[in-house]
């Protein structure tokens, strides 16, 4: 569906100050990816990892900051001029994915692995590593947010061909 | 109402707020990851940058007034992700998944509740994803420790 959008500028300095606002309630830093290991957590019980370290107490916000997103993706969609509806329709990415819904269901579970997989090796995802670490200029992040960066430039030029 | 609790409603709300702005910013919309890659469109990269320094000018006044996180009332932890064994080839994994799926983990759940279909497969994968490193974690490391 279409959603409305706000020029990049504003949502840029909207989601900066998010950033910020995070810091100050909070007194953390925000994070998506780490959340994920929650769920797995629940999900699983016999899996150590999600059990121990970050993991020891899963009821915890990393958790509930993930089961927020979708109610502001949900009002997002609400507030936008075209109604609410189901779609698979992925816009450009229809002409270079498989064509069969099957076929596009399991290279998305391929792709999501890979973002799941890659994020706890790097230790964080975009919002945890590119926005939050490249607003504190941790090197790492950076690091860590250019090669996300190049690496998706990269598969998403093979994808659609130079 | 016990301080874990207050902390997770405020989570729930800035999670809610995050899910919004990704939405409103463009970044569950596919097709603006493919035009910033493919250097069509600059509407995600206008977003990021603009985010960053915002963000930065923002952890700055933080850090210079010292001021007290507002509900754990202790001060801010501007605690920096370490460089990490992997990390590279971790990113290097993510980023393809990126490129594949026009997705992150933080605009997964709000493009499920936008409608978004696709969403849904690359939000199982992810789960796949996560726990196969942790699966994998705990087999090398907890149950059977180098000697």
């Amino acid at each position: 569906m279409e959603i409305t959008i706000w020029s990049g500028w504003f949502a840029g300095i909207a989601i900066g100050l998010f950033v910020t606002l995070h810091f100050w309630l909070l007194g953390k830093p925000a994070g998506c990816s780490t959340g994920y290991g929650n769920l797995c957590g629940l999900v699983c019980k016999r899996v150590k990892f999600f059990r121990m370290g970050e993991y020891t107490d899963l009821n915890n916000s990393k958790l509930w900051f993930l089961i927020g997103i979708p109610l502001g993706g949900l009002i997002s969609a609400l507030t936008s001029v075209d109604s609410w509806h189901l779609s698979f329709d992925m816009g450009m990415y229809e002409a270079v994915l498989p064509q069969t819904y099957s076929a596009k269901a399991i290279w998305l579970i391929f792709g999501g692995m890979l973002l799941g997989f890659g994020a706890r090796l790097a230790g964080a995802c975009t919002t945890g590593h590119a926005l939050v670490g490249g607003a504190m200029l941790n090197p790492a992040s950076l690091l860590a947010g250019a090669v996300f960066f190049c690496s998706a430039l990269i598969t998403t030029h093979l994808l659609f061909g130079f | 109402m016990t301080m874990t609790k207050k902390v997770n409603i405020i989570a729930l709300g800035m999670g809610a707020l995050f899910g919004f702005l990704m939405s409103r910013a463009g970044a569950t919309t596919y097709d603006f990851h493919a035009q910033m890659f493919l250097f069509q469109d600059f509407q995600l990269m206008e977003v990021i940058v603009t985010a960053v320094v915002v963000a930065m000018m923002g952890v700055f006044t933080l850090k210079y007034f010292r001021i007290n996180a507002v509900v754990t009332k202790t001060p801010v932890d501007f605690v920096k992700k370490p460089y990490q064994q992997g990390l590279v080839l971790g990113a290097m994994l993510f980023g393809i998944g990126w490129g594949m799926t026009a997705a992150c983990p933080g605009t997964i759940p709000a493009m499920i509740a936008e409608g978004k279909i696709g969403a849904i497969f690359t939000f199982v994968g992810l789960l796949l994803g996560t726990m196969a490193y942790g699966v994998l974690q705990t087999y090398m490391h907890h149950e059977h420790p180098k000697n």
